[in-house]
């Protein structure tokens, strides 16, 4: 893991005291609300609904037991005893009081902790594949050049005034885990012919309510070349992106005016001024920070495989979890454990201060002290030794975190909604948690199968909800709330937008329509190998359309 | 907390602190009188003779908005006393990139100002991407400035102007010049 230097101490100090100085000025009246939201979304302090809300960047989504530690200490200290994983591998505290706001970011700060750039028209917190440095397909390990580009972005004079906010997402793996192509950004780390690292390009992707795939400008771009090509890029949009309009401001929406071939010639021609400033990075500085995410030795443990057997046999709920929340390892002796924070009924994303003080425990034990944070709002034990995985899992057990529902229709994204969240227009959390005790049964979601099921209470697509193979959205409409549903979306690297069922159903309604959507491609489907998404591109919206708004009518 | 009811008058401020602005800006050069020196709007810059413009007695800045392309003034920049970049509002941030053009790859030897919604959260940024001066008229900014509160941090992230690298350190990094 990366660990701070006197330069990334010095630095986060300085901006947590110049917090502190703020939020007095704002407490002693000297500062109205005006003035004092730009100064405090910098910090990454929303205000919501009910309260203020801080959040908690976690770059690339990769933390140590300690710092989870500190983070379950802040929420049973700050808040009210838990906190929300975020789909962009953040934490969020809904109920801090402004008065502790600088001391949660002294405590943040003891941990090498920020909340800088989790707000605002600049470049937030990159976010990463969460199997980086683990998954058995990898290429390369994204995280060094995660990092890299967390410190180069880390308020940037030229690019903290952009024309909205700017997310990018790095990948080593051809299996995109980290949804790329709905970045702004999106960094794929291959390998060229002649066997070196580089990334393929992607630029303009996003959702919001104007969805888009990202669209490749370039095929390899060599590593010297990431901060060149970045600012590049960065530079274009500042220049150019809309500023006449909010939601018109995203990169995405300067591509498709511009159009691609168009956009990619400007961002080359400012890139052959860059080239060679600078900005080009020595070998010697990418394998600094390479070093710092060095694999784990990992001891050999083949007895695993015997014991795994055993146990597999004598407890059917701990091989249904093996087989839906354990990924392959790069060694053979282990595997890559996802701790699913989607409890039947429960809140998509939340964990108590008790569970991350587990986790912290479970991670420092038998995880090589790593957690990673996954943008499906799961937690993940990267190194778990297949010989130790009975005994994580009946830990994981004592606190209602060993549910086996990774990929299934339960383990649902989720964005805080109305519950919560000021720009919501629908409910979003209790809608998850209806759906999740629907399909609770765990033989029935076996049986379904992969189905990735993503909700958003707004426009704004926080829950994803574009690229779900299900999706929901939550609008107001006469002042009732409304579902719309969409069909096909995708997010890994065969990138799709769903497509709109058609019209909306209500609150009550809703999961009674998601069902009959479920029971209509169970009985279309070729065989359980075909999983939802593979029927839907197959088959296209019809079938399901049919199933939704004819079995309906009848109803009427 | 300085009353801000009244708008205190707009000055002049660099690294080395408030100084006397000898430039009027006017919309025509009619309107400048027989001012020694004038910032006027870049269609009307353009529009000028090129012996107005490079008329020994009289200075004649350009200034711009953020939608302007500063392309037309790349091959004239020697003549150019001052380029005056705005900020309509703070969160407009077209201008430092401008910044970055005209004085990193396109070494502009004159002054380079900021006007408009000029806050002292902007200023280190301002001076890091370029900006020589800042024409500063925000009450709490003028105060800052004043006690030499620049708002910024020990160390950056990034190369800029007022830095240099320091040894031991990864190559984008920087300490100010003032370390």
């Amino acid at each position: 893991m990366y660990r701070y230097d006197e330069f990334d101490h010095a630095f986060v100090s300085a901006r947590v005291e110049q917090f502190k100085d703020q939020v007095e000025r704002r407490l002693a009246g000297e500062l109205t609300e005006d003035q004092f939201r730009p100064l405090r979304l910098m910090n990454g302090v929303y205000l919501q609904l009910h309260a203020y809300m801080l959040r908690v960047a976690i770059p690339y989504g990769t933390l140590s037991a300690r710092q989870m530690r500190k983070l379950a200490h802040i929420a049973r200290t700050y808040d009210r005893g838990y906190g929300h994983f975020t789909t962009r591998q953040n934490l969020q505290y809904n109920w801090p009081a402004l008065k502790d706001m600088p001391k949660v970011l002294d405590e943040l700060a003891e941990v090498e902790m920020h909340a800088l750039q989790t707000s605002g028209n600049c470049i937030r917190n990159v976010t990463a594949d969460h199997f980086a440095g683990a998954a058995a397909d990898e290429v390369a390990d994204p995280r060094p050049y995660a990092e890299i580009l967390r410190q180069w972005s880390s308020m940037h004079p030229e690019f903290s005034y952009l024309p909205r906010k700017f997310k990018i997402a790095v990948t080593g793996a051809e299996r995109d885990r980290a949804a790329i192509q709905v970045h702004d950004i999106g960094l794929h780390l291959k390998r060229n012919e002649a066997g070196e690292i580089g990334f393929a390009v992607y630029v303009g992707g996003g959702q919001g309510r104007t969805p888009m795939v990202a669209k490749k400008i370039r095929d390899f771009l060599p590593v010297e070349d990431l901060l060149t090509y970045t600012t590049a890029i960065m530079r274009v949009y500042n220049l150019n992106g809309r500023r006449d309009n909010k939601y018109k401001a995203r990169i995405k929406i300067l591509v498709h005016e511009t159009g691609t071939e168009e956009l990619t010639r400007q961002v080359e021609t400012e890139w052959l001024a860059l080239k060679n400033s600078d900005l080009k990075l020595p070998q010697t500085d990418v394998d600094a920070i390479d070093s710092y995410f060095r694999p784990p030795h990992l001891p050999l443990r083949p007895e695993g495989w015997s014991a795994l057997a055993g146990a597999r046999k004598a407890d059917h709920a701990f091989a249904a979890w093996v087989d839906q929340n354990v990924t392959p390892h790069k060694n053979p002796d282990y595997g890559v454990v996802t701790i699913s924070l989607k409890p039947i009924g429960g809140i998509p994303g939340d964990a108590t201060d008790a569970q991350m003080d587990l986790v912290a425990d479970i991670a420092e034990q038998f995880s090589q002290d790593e957690i990673r944070v996954s943008h499906e709002q799961n937690l993940i034990l990267p190194h778990v030794a297949i010989a130790d995985l009975r005994i994580v899992y009946d830990l994981l057990l004592t606190d209602g975190l060993a549910t086996a529902n990774a990929g299934l229709i339960t383990d649902i994204i989720a964005c805080p909604g109305l519950d919560y969240c000021a720009l919501a227009t629908a409910r979003s959390i209790p809608v998850a948690q209806r759906i999740s005790e629907r399909f609770a049964d765990p033989a029935r979601q076996a049986d379904i199968g992969e189905l990735k099921l993503k909700i958003s209470g707004c426009i704004n697509a926080c829950g994803h909800h574009h690229v779900g193979h299900i999706g929901i959205l939550g609008v107001e409409k006469k002042g009732e709330e409304l579902y719309q549903i969409s069909l096909g979306g995708s997010g890994d690297e065969v990138c799709t937008i769903g497509d709109i069922t058609g019209r909306g159903f209500s609150s009550e309604e809703i999961v009674d329509a998601i069902e009959t959507i479920v029971d209509r491609y169970l009985e279309v489907r070729t065989d359980k190998e075909e999983t939802f998404l593979a029927a839907y591109r197959r088959l296209g919206a019809a079938p399901f359309k049919d199933a939704l708004y004819s079995e309906a009518a009848n109803a009427a | 907390m300085t009353d801000i009811s009244e708008k205190p008058e707009s000055q002049l401020w660099g690294r080395e602190g408030f100084r006397e602005d000898p430039y009027i800006t006017v919309e025509t050069l009619e309107e400048a009188g027989d001012a020694p020196a004038v910032i006027l709007p870049l269609a009307v810059w353009l529009g000028l003779d090129e012996g107005v413009r490079n008329a020994t007695n009289r200075r004649i800045g350009v200034s711009i908005a953020p939608g302007e392309s500063i392309d037309p003034l790349l091959p004239l920049l020697g003549s150019i006393p001052v380029i005056a970049l705005q900020f309509p509002a703070f969160n407009d941030g077209r201008s430092y990139s401008k910044a970055e053009v005209l004085k990193d790859r396109h070494q502009f030897q004159g002054e380079l100002r900021a006007v408009g919604d000029v806050l002292i959260d902007q200023v280190a940024y301002m001076l890091r991407t370029g900006f020589d001066t800042l024409k500063v008229t925000h009450a709490v900014t003028l105060t800052r400035l004043a006690d030499h509160n620049l708002h910024d941090t020990p160390v950056y992230y990034q190369p800029g102007r007022g830095s240099h690298t320091k040894a031991g350190t990864y190559s984008w990094r920087r300490v100010p010049d003032t370390q």
